[in-house]
Formats: structure tokens, C-alpha cells, sequence
């Protein structure tokens, strides 16, 4: 009878303690999508347009092309969550004259995302004023605001990025007004942008970033590296074929009332202050590989050729006019111009010094009525 | 809670005919002795992939025993011991579902990466045993136990790896190694303050008077409380204690 008892007891340890078979993998992202071509340049404006790599929080992939490019049999290919499969397979052809849909099974079985991919031609851009009104947005899946344009064609342009999606992870909205980036209801003419730097609480602080400034900017947002490498979030700046001299609008700024420094003490006698700046930049280096710029190189990188920076915010509780002009550090070249070989973004924030979690908690930043006015063609 | 009960009169019934048997004897028992273990969930989960270190975390247990001889070689044993049931493990993790929480705020989802966590347990426990005399050197016990905690934490961090918000296809953070990149949790406050379990022990005579034991404490309650969801499975306390015991009278 003892005996016995000894076994069921090591049966037990052993069972406890050993490891069981590594489970499948329940993972099912597209990480990156591309095309193989024989002369990428009929299609692509450049070379390193034709592979894409996908935001983890993302499900639409986009190819820019030339205008009037053939997408009608294509085979595109895939990296996908290893032990994944994908329907339709990749390499199949397929026409990409519409969205095509493709559903990512992950290994386990259990899991499944569906992605679209579709191909954009990039439309010229025809008038010499580009209008940002922010008129156009709506709510994510998690329940913040995102904003996209409308090309001249009426295109849906998902342009636009936040730091919304990082400041979701904290749990700290719980509606769309409450998260950093958000819809100004009564702007200056129709909808605004309303920019508030936030608290993000004690998950924030555990990870030493206490707030959240309000942000939008022209680029995309890639949020797994929140917690990393933060600067990196911010991929900035989508292709613009004009040459830009200077950006107007209207703004109003309320600093908030305590500027914190990164580690969250305050910092006696420090006023918070907006911040808009606008940079022109080449997208390709001299390799051909393409160039992009983050929160930690986009006014200090040596592809930067134009930057317009607001000097002075004073507070306003009222519209304000704003106007910046671009300081041009080198020339451009106008066929890399017309061939898509600049970037273009422009950048608003409620906290100056908020890509480095410093700032005023409540300072709000409400923007509304950009033009980008470029240079007039010949 | 029932299947506790049941056990513990189950218990009483074999071992309560021989108390009355009489010629029996009282004897008192101090015991030294310190305690390794884990707390760890009954089979390990597939996703648990690797135990990076396992650091001996020793806690002293300090306990007295009186014993009633019964008839025969048998014998009931109760008592009440001070002791510590501690905890520090790195392990190495594939899509575990957990919840890193700070303050009031918390973030839910699958990891794959490392985590360090760290239990404390303070208690006074006290074990219901029957005790049978194999050899005048050799004494086994077995029976329930209960514990009253007066300490409890469980706190730690994930670490080197990635963390998909709510399941493996939400949003995907990259968490780094150190303090400002990694993300803690502590879960102490929805530690159970009563935990219970059984015992199993074997006292070894080395004179007339003292000896040494051994003991394997196996908890049958989660040491969380019931609905606890923040991570995967329920973690059960089982600690090993090795020691010295003397006869007071």
C-alpha cells in the first residue's frame, strides 16, 4: 500500500515537471509582401517600391504605382508567421485592378487573418495648393479616430498617422475624445483636429513614459515599438511630386498646467509648448534603397532638403493664423521630382518635447485649415 | 472545498478507532528545517517552453507537533509551524496568455519571450497527520494541511520578447530586457489567504531523541484567488522541507 503511494506521488512530479512538445505556432501576419519583376521600372517609380513590409496592427497592404501601370496579372509573394499558410497561395496571379483578399491561417489552425492588397496609382498632385481639413475620419476597431484624404479621383488615402494606437495599449480612453489624437467637432470650418497631451498612467510610468502627446502626422505608425525604441514609431512622410514653399493655417494652444520631465517630476518655470514642422525629404539614398525617416533623424538627416519649423507658439484661445516657410538646405532635382523620389510630412503636436514623453499634461493643441502651397509650375 | 472536507473525515475515521484503543502516550516534536519548492501548475502547459534559472530560494520552517501514540503502531499528529514557501524562476515562454498590471491599469494578451517571477509566502500552517511507526528509526505521516497566510506576493516581468494585445493576431509590442522596455506585474493582492493541501513525511531516527525528516507539502488549492484569470493556469504550491526534529517530552 505505501509503496504504491510513492508511485502516484513521482508519477506526479514527473508529470509536473516535465515540458510537453513545443506548441504550433498561433501567429497569422503578412510580414512582408513583394513583387518580382523583370523591369520594375515600368511599374514602380523605384525599385524598393515593390516590396512592402506590414505594420504587425495593420491589414491593408498598398502598392503606389505610375499612373496607367498594367496590374492586371500579377504574382505577388509573401513572408508569412513560419508554419502559416495563405490562400491564395503566394505567387498566384491575379488581378489587382480591385482590392484582392488574402486570408492568412495560422499553424495551429486556430487563428486566421484576412488581408487586402490593392494598387494605388500615385495621381498627380494637379493643384498648387494642398488642403488638409480634416474633415475625413473614422474610428478603428480599438475606438480612436483615424484620418485619411481623399484623392482628386475620390480614392480613400489612409495618409495620416497617430500615436492613438500606442496610447490604447495603456487602457486609458475610454471613448474617442479621451485618446491624445482626436476629432476637434467644431473647428475652425467643419471638423478640427484636437491634439492633448495625456497621462498614460501607471503602465506608462512602469515603462518610464508617463504621457502621451497628441500627434498626427503623414506617415504610418508602427506600434511594436512602443515600448523599444519609441523614436521608431513614427515612419514619417508619404511621396509628394510638388516642390513646397510654405504651409499656413489656424491653430489654438493651451499649455497644460505642470511640465513634467521624463521622469515624471516637475519641472518649475517650464511653460509647454506646441509644435508644427513640416520636412521635405529624398526617399531614396544613392544606392537606390529607400530612405525613411523617424522621430529620432527627420529634421537631422543628412536626405532632409527642406524643413518649415513654427519658431513660437504663444497660447491662443482663439483661431490663430499660422504661416511657415521652408528653408531649403539643397536643391531639387525636378526629374526625381516627377519620378516620386521625395517625401513629404508634416507633423503636429501638442507637447514640443513629447516624442521624448516630456510635456504638460492637458496641454491641447487644436489645429484645423492647412494648406501646403507649393511652388507653381512652369 | 468539499473533496477537502471529505478527506480530512476520511482521515479521522481511519485513524479515530485506535485512538480510543487507548494505553496511547502524548509526545512533543520541534522541527528545524528549511523548505525548497515551486509553485507550479499540476502538468506543465505546453506553452511554458524552457525554465531559464530556478534560483533555491530556501525558507526556514520552524514547527512543533503533538503527537497522540494509538494503538498498535499508529499514531495522530497535529501542530502549528511557521514557515516560508518561496519562489524565483525565469522561464522561457511560446503565446502565454498573461497580463502585465500596474495600478489600476492592466494589458492583456499572448507573450512570447521570458518571465521572471517571484513568489513570497509567509504562513502558519497547521497539518492534521496520521503517523505510522515502520521501525523504531523509521516514522511516516500523512495528511492534510491547512495554511493561514501572513504574507503573500507574487510579482515579476516578461521580458526579451513580444506580446500580442488579447490574442495572437492583435497588436504586436516588441518588449525589451530592461526596466523601461520590459513590462512588470504583481498579483499579489489576489493571492488566497488559506491554502490547503497534503502532506507526506518520514522521520528518521538518529537517537532515541532526535533525528532527521523529511517532508513534501503539495497544495491543493491555487494560490490565487477563485476567477483569477490574469495568467494561464492555476499555480499550486509544492515545497519539499528537510530538517532536524527533537522530542520535547
Amino acid at each position: 500500500m505505501r509503496g504504491r503511494w510513492y508511485l502516484i506521488l513521482v508519477a506526479c512530479l514527473l508529470c509536473t515537471a516535465c515540458f510537453k512538445d513545443e506548441p504550433l505556432n498561433e501567429e497569422c501576419d503578412i510580414e512582408t509582401a513583394w513583387l518580382q519583376l523583370d523591369n520594375p521600372e515600368q511599374m514602380f517609380y523605384k525599385e524598393s517600391d515593390m516590396q512592402i513590409t506590414v505594420p504587425y496592427q495593420s491589414n491593408r497592404i498598398v502598392f503606389t504605382v505610375r499612373e496607367g501601370a498594367d496590374v492586371s496579372a500579377l504574382a505577388l509573394y509573401f513572408t508569412i508567421t513560419p508554419g502559416a499558410s495563405i490562400e491564395p497561395a503566394s505567387g498566384s496571379v491575379h488581378d489587382f485592378s480591385r482590392p484582392v483578399t488574402y486570408t492568412v491561417t495560422s499553424e495551429d489552425g486556430e487563428w486566421q487573418r484576412v488581408y487586402t492588397v490593392s494598387f494605388r496609382s500615385q495621381t498627380k498632385t494637379l493643384s498648387d495648393t494642398v488642403k488638409m481639413d480634416f474633415e475625413h475620419y473614422r474610428l478603428s476597431q480599438d475606438g480612436y479616430a483615424v484620418w485619411y484624404e481623399l484623392s482628386e479621383d475620390g480614392e480613400e488615402r489612409p495618409v495620416w498617422a497617430s500615436g492613438n494606437a500606442g496610447f490604447n495599449m495603456t487602457g486609458g480612453a475610454s471613448n474617442p475624445q479621451e485618446y491624445p489624437t482626436a476629432v476637434l467637432e467644431n473647428g475652425y470650418n467643419g471638423a478640427g483636429l484636437r491634439l492633448t497631451t495625456r497621462s498614460t498612467g501607471s503602465l506608462g510610468a512602469m515603462v518610464g513614459k508617463r504621457l502621451a502627446a497628441g500627434n498626427l502626422f503623414l506617415g504610418e505608425f508602427d506600434l511594436s515599438q512602443t515600448l523599444t525604441a519609441s523614436l521608431k514609431t513614427t515612419r514619417f512622410g508619404i511621396p509628394f511630386a510638388r516642390k513646397p514653399v510654405k504651409v499656413t493655417g489656424f491653430y489654438q494652444y493651451a499649455p497644460g498646467a505642470t511640465y513634467t520631465g521624463p521622469n515624471g517630476r516637475p519641472v518649475p518655470g517650464r511653460t509647454d509648448q506646441g509644435d508644427i514642422y513640416a520636412v521635405f525629404y529624398r526617399n531614396t539614398d544613392a544606392a537606390g534603397r529607400r530612405v525613411t525617416l523617424y522621430g529620432d533623424d527627420v529634421l537631422t538627416s543628412p536626405h532632409v532638403v527642406a524643413v518649415a519649423r513654427m519658431t513660437d507658439m504663444a497660447p491662443a484661445d482663439y483661431w490663430t493664423a499660422f504661416e511657415m516657410t521652408f528653408s531649403y538646405l539643397g536643391d531639387v532635382d525636378p526629374e526625381l521630382l516627377k519620378e516620386n523620389g521625395y517625401n513629404f510630412t508634416i507633423v503636429f503636436s501638442s507637447s514640443f518635447n513629447g516624442a521624448m514623453f516630456e510635456g504638460a499634461v492637458g496641454s491641447t493643441l487644436l489645429i484645423d485649415k492647412v494648406r501646403i502651397i507649393c511652388e507653381t509650375e512652369e | 472545498m468539499k473533496r477537502h472536507v471529505i478527506i480530512a473525515i476520511l482521515l479521522l475515521t481511519v485513524a479515530l478507532p485506535r485512538l480510543r484503543a487507548a494505553g496511547s502516550e502524548w509526545i512533543y516534536t520541534g522541527r528545524l528545517g528549511f523548505s525548497v519548492g515551486g509553485t507550479a501548475p499540476m502538468g506543465m502547459p505546453a506553452t511554458i517552453r524552457e525554465l531559464n534559472s530556478f534560483k533555491l530560494k530556501a525558507s526556514y520552517s520552524v514547527g512543533f507537533d503533538i503527537e497522540r501514540r494509538l494503538s498498535g503502531s499508529w499514531g495522530l499528529l497535529t501542530g502549528l509551524r511557521a514557515e516560508g514557501k518561496d519562489m524565483d524562476i525565469d522561464a522561457t515562454v511560446k503565446s502565454y496568455f498573461t497580463t502585465i498590471v500596474q495600478g489600476g491599469q492592466s494589458l492583456a494578451g499572448n507573450f512570447t519571450g521570458r518571465v521572471v517571477t517571484r513568489v513570497t509566502q509567509r504562513m502558519f500552517t497547521i497539518p492534521v497527520n496520521v503517523t505510522r511507526r515502520v521501525s523504531d528509526r523509521l516514522t511516516l505521516q500523512a495528511g492534510p494541511y491547512v495554511s493561514i497566510l501572513t504574507r503573500a506576493k507574487f510579482e515579476g516581468y516578461v521580458y526579451d520578447g513580444y506580446l500580442r494585445r488579447n490574442d495572437p493576431t492583435g497588436p504586436k509590442v516588441i518588449v525589451g530586457s530592461d526596466e523601461n522596455t520590459r513590462g512588470s506585474y504583481d498579483f499579489g493582492d489576489d493571492m488566497r489567504r488559506l491554502q490547503l493541501g497534503l502532506n507526506l513525511g518520514a522521520d528518521w531516527h538518529l537517537r532515541k531523541t532526535w533525528g532527521c525528516f523529511a517532508n513534501l507539502a503539495w497544495g491543493i488549492t491555487g494560490i490565487h484567488k477563485r476567477g483569477f484569470k490574469a495568467i494561464e493556469q492555476t499555480l499550486y504550491p509544492v515545497y519539499g522541507t528537510v530538517g532536524i526534529f527533537g522530542r520535547i517530552r
